[in-house]
């Protein structure tokens, strides 16, 4: 339980948005190429990719590097061979329909074009008549049709009912996708509760529909209005919607529809569920899995110093740190990319000791701390200023036993150091490199190196760090006299 | 570690100055008018002051700026002039710029002369300085020496 806990809580928000967006994408690529031959080429590489990742788990070199040559191969070839049906994927959508749309199966089905059509010639006033059979045979019931058999459009119907075409008086016979007769004559109805301003057309359309089952398209040339009637039932159409509805009613294939809609929208919900389900693995594997360690020597970034103050010494200068996290991560991981900072906002000067924290490390996403050393740094921090300092000579060694240095002069005798006012404030005197006394046996001149302690001491400006020593050897005395 | 020398070495040092800085000699300072800065100065006047490894009967033996740690002991001295009355003045003895010990020495008038010694050890290897000042802390002269092997 305490390692669920664990896990969830150390799902972060980058990993939430990259398991979504990309699940995203797969399902996208789902969507535009399914039902094409790119889909199932891309089936087989991902099973390829897969079966090659068991062979490297498993230590089968040969077959993983074999399967791997597979895949590499198979990638370029569908690009090559099905360049054409990729681009055609790719062109035939603009970015809304690649990003968010669904390939909907066939929305010119029949009853969609007929419903279309009818109410285009109602908006020009054109009169049709359109007959779709049900069970019934109506072939007795009809006369003088003259055989079509061309599939539906509406380019053809609109064509059929125009006022100039000799078969636009007739009756069209759709079954199934096909205009099967037209310029058909039907029976009238002899019904006298049929309204007095109804035609010809609506009375041969009343009479097949009464005769037999079929259902009866009629667009009123005077009107524009648009029936349908079936047996004795005339219904009045306004919308296409509605229009198609009872027809797909007629030919029973709403339900047909409807069961396809359901199961399209299973697919749909299955393929989004496996992409999650594909790329939360992939992030589990790749992301999560095998923990890896590193150690990064991370220099220390000091963040909002005063200007007028100067970092003058610091017990370190770095903090070693170990990183945890997955090998791709850590393999990945570029040492500008961890950074250590310490706010001196509150800083005083003087010495001031910063505990380092997990916060005070910043981390790329997917990588953890297991360690880190030091846990604090002291910091002394200092107003740079220059001090005129007498220099002295340190001489080491030892001079002949019957020599003495009588005298030394420096030149010059003082210098400008520029340092910080905290240290300069306890340094009185700026003393040279160590002069060995060994071999000098005679008075002489020597240039020689300062040695400035702390290291964050320097010479002011219009000095040397070197000085000449002048220094005069004289005999000892013993006892009054000289040896 | 560093404690404990320094605490030794001024425990010394302390002693030393109370034996060895009663040198005084009144005659023995020839002064030379041009070292004189002033015949009207309240203070007195410093007319010689050296490091040197010791100062019998009166005489500075073997003046120098580097003295080795063999002779054992280590002495400053210095002569006043125009004395205006009984004043203290001090020698402060510095190993690399800290404090070793501060040594209080009279000056009677008219002309005075004042020697202080410290005893050396092997720690004491290194530059020194001793700064002769009045009492209200003005310098009259710093001396800077080394010790050595």
């Amino acid at each position: 339980m305490d390692a669920i806990f664990y896990f969830l809580k150390s799902i972060r928000w980058q990993d939430v948005i990259d398991v979504t967006l990309n699940s995203y994408i797969l399902f996208r690529f789902y969507a535009l190429f399914r039902k094409t031959n790119v889909f199932k080429i891309l089936i087989g590489i991902a099973a390829l990719w897969i079966f090659q990742q068991i062979a490297v788990s498993v230590g089968l070199i040969v077959t993983s590097w074999v399967v791997q040559a597979i895949t590499t191969v198979a990638a370029l070839i569908i690009i090559v061979v099905f360049r054409n049906e990729i681009r055609s994927v790719l062109q035939t959508r603009n970015l809304k329909a690649i990003l968010w749309g669904f390939s909907q199966k066939s929305a010119d089905a029949p009853a969609q074009i007929i419903a279309e059509s009818a109410f285009d010639l109602a908006k020009k006033r054109i009169g049709a008549l359109i007959v779709i059979p049900g069970k019934e045979d109506i072939n007795e019931a009809i006369q003088n049709g003259i055989p079509l058999h061309g599939d539906i459009s509406r380019e053809m119907i609109s064509s059929i009912f125009w006022p100039n075409n000799p078969v636009h008086d007739g009756a069209m016979l759709i079954e199934g996708n096909q205009i099967t007769e037209v310029g058909a004559i039907l029976p009238l109805s002899y019904r006298q509760d049929l309204p007095s301003y109804y035609g010809t057309r609506h009375r041969a359309a009343a009479g097949i529909a009464e005769m037999t089952d079929a259902l009866v398209i009629v667009v009123s040339e005077e009107r524009g209005t648009i029936l349908a009637i079936k047996g004795s039932r005339i219904q009045r159409v306004l919308k296409v919607e509605e229009l198609a509805a009872v027809l797909q009613e007629h030919t029973g294939t709403r339900d047909k529809e409807k069961k396809s809609s359901r199961r399209d929208r299973i697919e749909t919900g299955a393929a989004a569920l496996v992409s999650l389900m594909v790329i939360t693995g992939i992030w589990l594997i790749v992301a999560r899995g095998f923990d890896t360690l590193v150690t990064l020597e991370i220099p220390i970034e000091y963040m909002n110093r005063n200007p007028e103050v100067e970092i003058l010494d610091a017990s370190v200068s770095s903090v070693r740190i170990q990183l945890g996290g997955s090998g791709a991560l850590i393999r990945s991981i570029r040492s500008d990319q961890v950074r250590v900072r310490i706010d001196l906002g509150r800083s005083v000067i003087g010495s001031n000791t910063f505990t380092i924290t997990n916060e005070n490390i910043s981390l790329p996403p997917g990588v953890f701390i297991k360690s880190f050393q030091p846990s604090s740094v002291d910091v002394f921090l200092d107003t740079p200023t220059v001090k005129n300092i007498p220099v002295q000579v340190d001489w080491t060694g030892k001079l002949p036993e019957n020599m003495r240095i009588e005298q030394v002069t420096v030149e010059p005798e003082k210098i400008t150091v520029v340092g910080g006012s905290q240290i300069l404030k306890t340094i009185e005197t700026v003393y040279t490199e160590k002069i060995p006394l060994d071999s000098l046996t005679s008075s002489r001149s020597l240039t020689v190196n300062l040695a400035l302690r702390p290291a964050s001491l320097k010479v002011g400006p219009g000095f040397r760090d070197k000085v000449v020593v002048n220094c005069v050897i004289q005999e000892k005395v013993f006892e009054g006299k000289p040896r | 570690m560093c404690y404990s020398i320094q605490f030794l070495r001024n425990i010394r040092m302390w002693l030393l100055a109370m034996t060895v800085a009663i040198g005084m000699l009144p005659n023995a300072i020839a002064a030379t008018p041009t070292e004189l800065k002033s015949e009207a100065s309240p203070h007195p006047v410093l007319l010689n002051a050296v490091m040197c490894e010791d100062v019998q009967n009166q005489v500075i033996i073997n003046a120098g700026v580097v003295f080795p740690i063999a002779i054992g002991k280590i002495s400053c001295h210095s002569a006043f002039d125009l004395i205006p009355a009984k004043i203290p003045i001090y020698h402060n003895w510095y190993y690399r710029d800290e404090l070793s010990t501060k040594i209080k020495l009279l000056l009677i008038p008219p002309r005075w002369s004042t020697v202080s010694t410290i005893q050396l050890r092997e720690a004491d290897k290194g530059p020194w300085r001793v700064e002769i000042t009045g009492e209200d802390g003005q310098v009259f002269k710093t001396l800077r020496f080394s010790i050595t092997d």
